[in-house]
């Protein structure tokens, strides 16, 4: 009897042991990365900011997408909100698709951001950060620009509006509208 | 009339504070105890990020206009989603966080107290197995006597 219960208290020590080794293989397994150049880029389904009804990456297939990451609380998102909005006014007509993804925010506050600074493009809400989660977003704005397979073709953490993130987004803009 | 409307000000003037909640108000500090700055995974009280300063704003605007906890909190979910309370909620998966640590508390308790009571039956002399006999066949019992009363 003493010998059966000393055994059963071994096995179950041992599979809380496992159990917890497998908790941690799965969490390092589950780490959220960055999407590199090259790779697929996540796909999702958002809400819009405004109006109703959602939009997925999937039905943008085929097209060329500038994945703009902002709050409404970041300042530097700000500064390149007004650029932002003169790139999507001259690409649109060559098929160039951007959308705006506000991440951590109060939707009250991102519209009015919206409207603030004038913002025509389509805008989503990731209130609870998936999406930006799966993107490996770790502070904004953040930008990505991807082909019209849906591959990454450049990933900016920082604001276009920095000198040298300029002459990247527009080299990588242009070569993806082409 | 001009003492009447004096009155009537000055009952206004009292009761006003007391009127502007049906409830006693919430304050910021336990709220801040209670939701998770998004950007940096800590608490409001320890966060002093953008997005947390504005959930601050947000929640102190919503307390002057009297707004319960759990109304402040449900804007706050719809807003970011469950992941914004500190808390997990009190249903379905959430249960778990709150039940498992219970549940291991007495797991232990039942392991310590079966780990103490072996230790403390081990302690005990053993008693042999018939107290009354020797555990000698008759014959050989018989010798030991006659050996020993040799000696007396």
């Amino acid at each position: 009897m003493t010998r059966r219960v000393k055994t059963t208290a071994q096995l179950l020590a041992l599979a809380c042991v496992a159990g917890l080794l497998a908790l941690l293989v799965w969490q390092l397994g589950h780490q959220q990365h960055a999407p590199g150049v090259g790779a697929m880029a996540p796909a999702f389904t958002l809400h819009r900011l405004e109006g109703a009804g959602r939009i997925s990456l999937a039905s943008y297939r085929g097209k060329p997408i500038v994945l703009n990451f902002w709050a409404s609380w970041c300042e530097p998102c700000k500064g390149e909100a007004a650029v932002l909005e003169r790139d999507w006014t001259s690409y649109r007509d060559r098929g160039v698709v951007f959308l705006g993804v506000d991440y951590h925010d109060l939707a009250s506050d991102a519209r009015r951001f919206v409207s603030v600074h004038e913002l025509t493009f389509p805008m989503l809400e990731d209130g609870s950060g998936k999406v930006t989660g799966d993107y490996g977003i770790s502070q904004v704005p953040e930008t990505y620009v991807l082909n019209r397979q849906g591959r990454v073709v450049l990933h900016l953490a920082g604001p276009i509006t920095d000198p040298g993130f300029a002459v990247k987004f527009r080299s990588a803009l242009a070569k993806a509208a082409a | 009339m001009l003492r009447f409307l004096a009155v009537v000000a000055a009952a206004l003037a009292l009761a006003g504070p007391a009127a502007a909640c049906a409830q006693p108000r919430t304050s910021l500090a336990y709220l801040e105890g209670q939701v998770m700055c998004p950007t940096c995974h800590t608490t409001l009280d320890q966060s002093d990020s953008p997005a947390a300063q504005r959930i601050e704003a947000f929640i102190s605007q919503k307390i002057d206009a009297c707004w319960t906890t759990q109304r402040i909190e449900s804007a706050l979910v719809a807003n970011y989603g469950q992941g914004i309370l500190a808390a997990p909620s009190h249903k379905g998966f959430d249960l778990l966080a709150w039940w498992l640590p219970i549940v291991g508390v007495l797991a232990g308790a039942v392991v310590l107290a079966f780990g103490v009571w072996r230790w403390s039956r081990r302690r005990e002399p053993e008693e042999p197995d018939d107290p009354a006999g020797s555990g000698l066949d008759e014959e050989t019992e018989r010798r030991l006597d006659d050996l020993l009363a040799r000696f007396d």
